[in-house]
């Protein structure tokens, strides 16, 4: 595999280069469960970002009292304001109205239809939660709020723990293993327990210090991977005649040694949308993510906690999570085969969709 | 063997630091008490009390470096100049000198001939009190200016010898050994001054009547509640204790530092020193939710959550390895593939969903109920080693030596357990051990979910009393057992695996 070892031999291409990627792409297309997977990941991304069109109070298009108002599920105009469908309908019943998939926003509180069970009122094909809010429409706009944060967050640490561990593992020195201090002292701390710690001591724990409670941990995991991937690049022979032709450090970074570590940093953000998921879920559900109005899976899941019977809670919003996390990790496991050549080579030898066994994430 | 198990606990050393230091951190995250008030006269008594809280959380000493460490001469001092000027803090810095006793007198009392007639008398005002604890019995002459010099002084002559450590140190042992009332009033009358030597002698003297004895004196000097008169052994070992925790927080005020112990306090005689020493000796406060210390919670708490966390390991490992041998040994065929698809889908539940389902299916009293909060802790893990299981094997199956043992003839049964499971368990049990964090913290939720009371159960109740102290103690636990079980499969890996002995400590 070192092309040290049979310089005659042509070593393998670097991965990632524009072109590695239209490769990869194209090997991608042709692995069907991570298509399935893929599609998973898109129309969950289609959710989040639509979620006005499937639940929302007001209608996408409208006329009312004569004027014609566009988006108002979005825009929310001050002339609807404190209005529904269904007192729009009542309001003007010559108007017309194009609704949203279900006429009921994420916040907006039915006190008369608590914990109704799917199907069984009108309007509410998921049922509704403890406050009588409607189950459809907090999943949906959940879908928003999980995908957002995991998707920042996932990008955020993995970012971190790239850049660090490029320059660190090139670098080396006393600086690296400074950092191996850090990273050992950042893992010797479960995420699950850390982040309820800092969640219950600040003042006012919101999404950004929840934010902060997760990616402290999680970087490391990331910078490790980098960091070997670096230094093992940084002997291969064009490196080192990248070096000898006078190339500075900063260029031999950037240009030689950086694309390697593109293809670990993609796979590594992939399954870490899928841990963040997992991780947001359970404080949510410990009820120490953020506040409870906002909608998400995990407030749904805790309120299953003081109602047993109430099953539509436990089972949409499980199902939505499993869905994500089983479809960035098939994913992730077909994009590390395609993308890195070392896991092409040991061919059968892969854990199957799970994260490799280096630990690339650590489970909830 | 030997020396990569010393060097790996060697660098565990730095690691706990980070952890005392990231947990030391997360504690300054809390909200801090609002600032005291400026005081005025009268609320001088509310503005003490106010300093002592600050002071019980080592609020008042700087994070990490102390360069001006206050001990009793530099808090002395300061009183003596704002009640000399009849700054607004004299009120306040009256009753701050009053507490701090005898201590003080030693760098009082000089100071007091250098000061003008009219300073004299007001800090010879804030000394009354004080000289009618050390024994001058004249009230009237103390509060004159003229009258507390000459009494002082006559004070100071008769008594500076009593002002020193091994005069303190004998009457103190004398006391620890039998009832000497004469020994306890020469005590008395150096006030708080004996106090360093007396607690000392406190820990060192192994009877229960003698250390009765000088806490009832500390008690004396100190205005602190003592001990009730028939007191048991037992009761005394709690008071000592009670003691303990208060000078730890107080030395300062009765010490005087200087050369290397000056130099030693301005690391010593931060809040992080302080929080950290704390930690480590088991002073981790009072949980504020139901009022017990909370280390002994956290004694009785922890071996729970443990307890279902190692179990889950177990059942994972036990179970992964056989679905490993068998998905390997069948591999590509339907076995396999049904595998691969429910190992995927069972990893990606998270723990606290699968628990529900378990809490909601099985009957509490049932043996599954029972088993059914290591069970849903366990799959996840189960999942991952499984399939570690099974790559491990396919790849020391390709190996020449396996292929060197079919050729001699041996049976297939005998390659596959003894020639490669031997080689491909190892880095499973690795992946084992390192799961270990990720198992800690799911074993708080499902705790929560099967309402068990161990760590998880009791944090989350925290959380909603908002029990500080319990949070701290948790955070510091969890990352301190971490690193130790780390350093543990770290060591159990090298024992297994030689190679790794070899090589430098993973970092």
């Amino acid at each position: 595999m070192s092309a040290s070892k049979a310089p005659s031999a042509a070593p393998p291409p670097p991965a990632a280069t524009p072109g590695g990627v239209r490769v990869a792409l194209s090997r991608l297309r042709r692995h069907a469960v991570a298509r399935l997977g893929a599609i998973a990941i898109v129309s969950l991304f289609v959710v989040a970002i639509f979620a006005e069109a499937l639940a929302a109070e007001l209608p996408i298009v409208c006329r009312h009292r004569g004027t014609w108002f566009l988006f108002a599920n979005v825009t929310q105009p001050a002339e609807l304001s404190g209005l529904d469908c269904d007192g729009l309908a009542a309001a003007d019943p010559d108007g017309v109205r194009l609704g949203p998939l279900v006429c009921h926003g994420p916040l907006r509180e039915h006190p008369d239809a608590k914990l109704a069970p799917p199907l069984s009122l009108r309007g509410y094909p998921l049922g509704t939660d403890v406050r009588g809010r409607d189950v459809f429409a907090r999943v949906v706009h959940g879908t928003r709020t999980s995908l957002t944060f995991a998707l920042v967050t996932a990008l955020a640490f993995v970012g971190i723990g790239t850049f660090f561990g490029a320059v660190v593992g090139f670098r080396g020195g006393p600086v690296d293993a400074f950092l191996a201090r850090i990273v050992d002292t950042l893992t010797a701390f479960p995420t699950l327990v850390l982040a309820i710690g800092i969640q219950a001591l600040v003042p006012k724990p919101t999404a950004a210090t929840l934010f902060v409670a997760i990616g402290l941990t999680r970087w490391t995991e990331v910078y490790r991977v980098v960091r070997a991937e670096v230094q093992h690049a940084a002997t291969r022979d064009y490196v080192l005649a990248a070096r000898a032709l006078g190339a500075s450090p900063t260029r031999v970074l950037f240009r030689h040694i950086g694309p390697n570590t593109r293809s670990v940093a993609i796979v590594a953000a992939t399954y870490g949308i899928a841990s963040v998921v997992l991780a947001e879920a359970s404080l949510t559900f410990l009820r120490v993510g953020r506040d409870t109005t906002s909608p998400s899976w995990g407030e749904l899941l805790a309120q299953v906690r003081e109602h047993p019977a109430a099953w539509w809670l436990l089972a949409f919003p499980g199902l939505m999570l499993l869905v994500t996390v089983v479809a960035h990790h098939v994913v992730g496991e077909a994009l590390r085969d395609v993308l890195d050549p070392h896991a092409r080579h040991a061919g059968e030898a892969t854990t199957g969709a799970l994260p490799p066994s280096t630990a690339i994430m650590e489970r909830d | 063997m030997l020396r990569y198990a010393l060097r790996r606990i060697f660098w565990a050393f730095p690691t706990l630091f980070g952890v005392s230091l990231v947990v030391f951190l997360l504690t300054t995250l809390m909200p801090e008490p609002p600032a005291p008030p400026v005081p005025v006269h009268n609320a001088a008594e509310q503005a003490l009390e106010q300093e002592e809280r600050l002071e019980a959380r080592f609020l008042d000493l700087p994070r990490f470096v102390n360069p001006n460490p206050r001990d009793v001469r530099v808090r002395a001092n300061e009183c003596v100049d704002q009640i000399a000027q009849d700054a607004p803090l004299a009120r306040l810095c009256a009753l701050r000198l009053q507490r701090l006793g005898g201590a003080a007198l030693p760098h009082v009392l000089p100071r007091l001939e250098m000061l003008s007639p009219a300073e004299r008398g007001r800090v010879a005002g804030a000394l009354a009190p004080l000289g009618e604890r050390v024994g001058i019995h004249d009230a009237a002459g103390l509060r004159d200016a003229a009258g507390a010099t000459r009494l002082w002084a006559r004070f100071w002559e008769d008594h500076a010898l009593d002002f020193t450590e091994p005069a303190v140190r004998r009457n103190a042992q004398r006391l620890a050994q039998r009832e000497s009332a004469e020994n306890e009033a020469e005590i008395a009358i150096v006030d708080t001054f004996a106090l360093p030597v007396l607690m000392a002698t406190i820990e060192t003297t192994p009877k229960a009547d003698g250390r009765a004895r000088l806490l009832r004196v500390a008690a004396r000097i100190t205005g602190r509640p003592g001990l009730a008169p028939g007191a048991t052994a037992e009761d005394v070992d709690k008071a000592a204790g009670e003691w303990r925790a208060w000078w730890f927080v107080h030395q300062a005020k009765y010490t005087t530092y200087d050369g290397g112990t000056r130099i030693a306090a301005a690391v010593t005689d931060t809040r992080y020193a302080r929080w950290t020493y704390g930690s480590v000796s088991g002073r981790l406060g009072l949980s504020t939710r139901d009022g017990k210390p909370v280390f002994e919670k956290l004694l009785s708490r922890a071996p729970v959550t443990l307890t279902i966390t190692f179990l889950a390991m177990l059942v994972s490992l036990a179970a992964a390895v056989p679905l490993g041998v068998v998905t390997a040994w069948r591999r590509g065929r339907a076995v396999d593939v049904a595998a691969a698809v429910v190992l995927v889908v069972v990893y990606s539940l998270p723990s606290f969903w699968v628990a529900q389902i378990m809490s909601r299916l099985f009957d509490h009293t049932s043996w599954l109920g029972l088993a059914a909060p290591v069970l849903s802790l366990s799959i996840g893990s189960l999942a991952l080693l499984s399939r570690q299981q099974r790559s491990a094997l396919l790849d020391v199956l390709s190996q020449d030596y396996v292929r060197t043992a079919h050729a001699k003839g041996v049976s297939r049964v005998r390659v596959l357990f003894v020639h490669s499971l031997r080689n491909a368990i190892v880095p499973t049990l690795a992946l084992a051990g390192m799961q270990f964090p990720s198992l800690f913290g799911g074993a708080f939720v499902v705790e929560e979910v099967f309402g068990i009371q161990g760590m998880g159960w009791e944090t989350l109740r925290a959380i909603e009393a908002q029990d500080i102290a319990w949070l701290v103690a948790v955070v510091l636990f969890a990352g301190a057992i971490t690193t130790l079980m780390l350093i543990v499969a770290d060591l159990g890996r090298a024992l297994l695996d030689p190679t790794l002995r070899e090589g430098a400590v993973s970092t």
